[in-house]
């Protein structure tokens, strides 16, 4: 019974050991600087397997005599602050869905940082990044185990100054050190939604916690995910109120999840080195937004509009960051619109605020996480043979040069694609399933969830192609090389090959394994939160859905093949048409988000800046500067009676004694 | 405000004018001067007439004639432009005050003034001057210092002087109905007529000996000062002249 | 007014008079030795208030004080005349104005330069020529120079 208490700690302090150590003495361990932080990820991963394992375990044998409110356990490590007498503490939960996220971290986290290793081996700076990695891994599982609001949004901007730290890993580069600031200034954008939104929670619930403060069994005070106020029948008063704190909390996840508008941060955040693109703008940090959605879902749910707010975010950032991923010709920049597109369907999916669908959801973040670390670790492979050129337009026809690479792509962007039966089928259909049936409800909302139904069926199809065009641009056509490859060997070596066959082969089974046996679902409805959910019809596959998944996102890559596996005049005449509609050129200038945050906030913003340096040169210093200089001036007054003159200093006298006279008589 | 106050002010007013002009327009000739000179002399005799008759006739007429002399002279002094003349002015104001001084009984400080002072000490200028001075014109004789600010304090600290003064002596006057001695302009001893020189010497050498013994000690250390400061002035310049050649 | 306090009473305004006139003496002229001579003079204005006040109080202290300044004039003019002397010496002038080195260094010095019009020789009233007649004769000009 007890071991998952040491198992909830361990998770995220074997990492924060490895990276302290990594600090002290990375220096000294030459070659094998990512020794401490690997072997406090192995130890992380396999006491999350444990974790999930002892819950099931605890599942199984309570879940006779339990509530039907799922399954948590609380351990309160300490007490950090008291506010109005009432206690903030370091609370750390064990429920399935954070189990699950800490499964999903602890290894990806894990097969990065052996990839790391190989990719990084000649990088001056391999301490410090593996001491950012183990950092990155503690501040990731804490945010997803605490049970506080304020412990999570300190995590929140944990995991952001990680992302800051990473993505300026190269800060001798311009480049990287903008799109680092760039990402920690648009993330902190969205933080700010957050904060606000804790005071409102404070002000509504009086408690950050997650969970009930027990004293001898009795509840003293309701958390607000606690078992006593999800008991009830409705647990969340003042609608708009919950309105408002859901929409500050879908505003910080959109800064975190890099939707849209604030999306703009992570295709520049793909200036880091490819497995901190795989880890932390794929995998897991910026699936944090999902998360926070998903573990808030209760409240989602008694808010009503505002989970229909973060489908149509999801929506509008799924179409448009998978049309843009269509053009693009940066092989990382397709990858990272293609995560703000994935990450779109998860919040479409949450934003159902219904246990199927932020079951589906978090599945999606499960098998995405898994398939865009391959993809992100697998061009990784690619920059490496090509000599950190990503220009697609540049090099091609790479399957025998990189034959292993190939084949891992292949599965990662079939995966992606959602090819039956890998992993993306497997969690892309139930979304869209679930869309459908609320969609199917009808009414004013019903319509908008039938866009959004419509416009994800598409993107699967826009999906598979721009990720199929990838694939063929990069791995077949005629044999090129940029000029910069030719120090490079042939292959990678192991320890960029062998994380890629895990991530593989989980990519194929992970979907097969949990999701058509049901245990995903089950396991995740074993959640207090989510289990407080309408209960709704779980998800079947039936042949009619698989044959008609598997045919668009066949038709998608049979196209992309069709034009792109051999030079085509079809593709001349084709972007040809789009170029003259003008089509072409708003899908490679990424709708000109960037061009519009420029000029309607950065733009004014350094125009008050200019001015208001302006202020502060003219008015603020140059009064302060008079100030002084004016005692210097009434001192230069004063100096003019020194002049030296004895005749003056004895008429100065004179007037004293004159002046003494008259006050004496 | 009464009629002497605002008198005072007005004597102190055309003083303070008289000796403007005569110092700040030196070279403006003698139209300039005529009008300082004329200023000078109706302030003054403000300033003396607001003081009225005295009741020994003889006595009122040589110490105004005294007082004349003595204050005429002294604005001489400051205002010529000749050291030289100023010095023989000084001379002048230091007769007047010796005989103002022997109008009060102290015949041996009137000799010992003209003795000492105009015998001794202003020799003693006129032989700087004649070492010192330079061949014709000096600018520096010729340019005052603020001439007009002076003039406006010296005026200034006579008024305050003056009433400050007389303030007190009115209260005297009020606090003391009977005099002490007679109204006189005789000596101190006027009993005694012989004694005077004796009286003096006994009080000097009996209450006052130690101011006496000091003042001779000053004296002596004086002119050792005196010596000392002229002999390194001189060496100092003959080691310039060696260092220059 | 009773006698001997209006006695009193001129006596010390005459002392207040020249006390007051060797002030002015003192803050403007710029001859050194000018300069002693007006702090005799206001040494002679305290003599004077000095003798009034004795009589007044027929006391002797008085005259005794009057004595005493008479010595310590005499000390000063011992002492202060070996400085004129010998600061003659160093500039070859009695200026007072040359010595002003405790002034402020950027402030102007103390001793301008006469101007012109300063030096110029006063007008001399020439004799005027008859109608008719000789020139008179005139002394070489060295002699009209003012030279001591």
């Amino acid at each position: 019974m007890s071991e998952w208490i040491s198992l909830v700690i361990l998770i995220p302090a074997l990492p924060l050991v490895g990276s302290i150590v990594t600090a002290l003495v990375g220096r000294r361990l030459g070659e094998r600087v990512g020794l401490p932080v690997i072997v406090a990820l192995v130890g992380s991963s396999c006491a999350s397997i444990a974790l999930v394992v002892e819950m099931v375990r605890a599942m199984a044998t309570e879940s006779a005599g339990e509530s039907s409110l799922g399954f948590e356990r609380i351990l309160t490590v300490g007490s950090w602050i008291a506010v109005d007498a009432r206690p903030i503490g370091v609370a750390l939960r064990a429920d399935p869905l954070t189990a699950v996220m800490l499964t999903v971290v602890s290894l990806v986290s894990l097969l990065v940082a052996i990839y790391s290793t190989g990719y990084l081996r000649d990088d001056p700076g391999r301490p410090r990044y593996f001491a950012f990695i183990g950092l990155f891994a503690f501040s990731m599982t804490m945010l997803v185990s605490v049970s506080n609001f304020l412990l999570l949004y300190l995590f929140w901007e944990w995991v952001g100054l990680c992302s800051y730290l990473l993505i300026g890993y190269w800060y001798q580069k311009p480049s990287a050190a903008a799109a680092a600031k760039k990402a920690f200034l648009t993330t902190r954008l969205g933080d700010l939604g957050l904060l606000i939104g804790l005071f409102l929670i404070w002000m509504q619930f009086g408690t950050f916690d997650f969970h009930d403060t027990l004293v001898e069994g009795k509840v003293v005070a309701q958390g607000i995910f606690g078992l006593s106020r999800l008991s009830a029948a409705a647990p969340y008063a003042g609608t708009w109120m919950v309105t408002t704190i859901c929409l500050l909390m879908t505003w910080a996840a959109m800064g975190k999840s890099a939707q849209f508008p604030l999306h703009v941060w992570l295709p520049d955040a793909m200036e880091g080195p490819s497995p901190v693109s795989a880890l932390i703008h794929a995998a897991t940090m910026v699936t944090a937004g999902v998360y926070l959605i998903a573990r808030s879902a209760p409240l989602f749910a008694a808010s009503g509009s505002a989970g229909l707010v973060v489908a149509v975010i999801g929506a509008i950032s799924a179409t448009g960051a998978a049309l843009v991923a269509l053009t693009q010709t940066d092989m990382k920049r397709v990858l990272a619109y293609s995560t703000i597109s994935q990450l779109g369907y998860m919040f479409m999916a949450v934003g159902l605020a219904s246990s199927t669908g932020v079951a589906s959801g978090m599945f999606h973040l499960v098998t995405h996480a898994f398939f865009k670390a391959l993809l992100f670790l697998a061009a990784g492979n690619v920059l490496v043979a090509t000599g950190h050129v990503l220009d697609l337009r540049r090099f091609g026809g790479l399957r025998h040069r990189l034959p292993a690479t190939c084949v891992m792509f292949g599965i990662g962007a079939l995966g992606l694609a959602g090819l039956f039966p890998l992993a993306g089928f497997w969690s892309k259909e139930p979304i869209l399933m679930a869309l459908s049936a609320r969609a199917s409800q009808g009414g004013p909302e019903g319509a908008v969830w039938l866009v959004c139904y419509l416009l994800a069926f598409l993107m699967t199809f826009v999906t598979a192609f721009y990720i199929a065009r990838v694939y063929f641009v990069t791995f077949f056509g005629p044999y090129r090389m940029p000029d910069e490859s030719k120090a490079t060997k042939p292959e990678s070596c192991r320890a960029m090959t062998v994380p890629l066959g895990v991530l593989a082969s989980a990519t194929v089974l992970i979907g097969v394994a949990l999701k058509p046996t049901g245990w995903f679902d089950r396991f995740l409805a074993q959640t207090p939160t989510l289990a407080c959910l309408a209960p709704e019809e779980p998800f079947h596959a039936g042949l009619m859905v698989e044959l008609v998944g598997t045919a668009v996102v066949l038709a998608g890559i049979l196209l992309a093949a069709f034009l792109y596996l051999r030079p085509n005049r079809l593709l001349d005449v084709l972007s040809q048409m789009m170029r003259r509609l003008g089509l072409y050129q708003l899908s490679q200038g990424k709708f000109f988000v960037d061009e519009l945050f420029y000029a309607l906030v950065v733009g004014p913003l350094l125009r008050v800046a200019a001015w208001s340096g302006w202020f502060d040169d003219r008015v603020v210093d140059r009064s302060a500067d008079e100030v002084g200089r004016a005692a210097g001036r009434l001192g230069g007054l004063l100096r003019l009676t020194q002049n030296g003159v004895v005749s003056f200093y004895a008429l100065a006298m004179m007037v004293g004694l004159v002046a003494l006279l008259m006050v004496i008589w | 405000m009464s009629a002497a106050t605002i008198l005072l002010w007005v004597s102190a007013v055309l003083g303070a004018a008289s000796l403007a002009l005569l110092l700040a327009f030196w070279k403006r000739g003698a139209t300039v001067r005529a009008g300082g000179i004329v200023l000078g002399a109706v302030g003054l005799g403000l300033f003396l007439g607001r003081l009225g008759g005295l009741h020994d006739v003889m006595g009122a007429f040589w110490f105004y004639a005294l007082a004349v002399v003595t204050v005429v002279s002294a604005v001489a002094t400051i205002t010529m432009r000749k050291p030289v003349y100023s010095a023989i002015w000084f001379g002048m104001t230091l007769l007047g005050v010796a005989g103002l001084l022997l109008f009060q009984g102290a015949q041996f400080l009137a000799v010992a003034t003209i003795v000492v002072y105009a015998g001794a000490i202003l020799v003693t200028f006129l032989f700087v001057l004649i070492l010192a001075q330079p061949e014709g014109r000096a600018a520096y004789d010729r340019k005052c210092n603020q001439p007009f600010l002076s003039a406006v304090v010296g005026a200034a600290l006579v008024v305050m002087l003056s009433t400050g003064i007389g303030g007190m002596i009115l209260d005297l006057d009020l606090d003391s109905g009977e005099p002490e001695t007679g109204p006189s302009v005789e000596c101190l001893c006027a009993g005694e007529e012989t004694a005077h020189v004796a009286r003096l010497g006994t009080e000097l050498f009996t209450r006052h000996l130690v101011t006496v013994e000091v003042a001779g000690v000053m004296l002596f250390i004086a002119m050792v000062g005196a010596t000392a400061i002229s002999e390194s002035g001189k060496k100092r310049v003959k080691i310039k002249r060696e260092t220059k050649s | 007014m009773n006698p001997s306090v209006e006695l009193l009473f001129h006596y010390q305004l005459v002392g207040a008079l020249l006390f007051g006139i060797g002030v002015v003496g003192f803050l403007s002229r710029r001859n050194q030795i000018v300069l002693f001579l007006s702090v005799e003079m206001m040494l002679q204005g305290a003599a004077v208030s000095l003798v009034g006040w004795g009589r007044y109080h027929q006391d002797w202290g008085g005259q005794v004080l009057i004595l005493v300044s008479i010595t310590i004039a005499a000390c000063e003019a011992a002492v202060g005349l070996a400085l004129i002397l010998m600061l003659e010496h160093r500039r070859g002038s009695l200026d007072l104005a040359l010595w002003c080195r405790l002034h402020e260094d950027d402030l102007p010095d103390a001793a301008p330069d006469p101007s012109e019009e300063d030096l110029a020789p006063p007008e001399i009233d020439w004799p005027r020529l008859p109608t008719a007649g000789l020139l008179p004769e005139t002394p070489p000009e060295d002699e009209y120079r003012d030279h001591v």
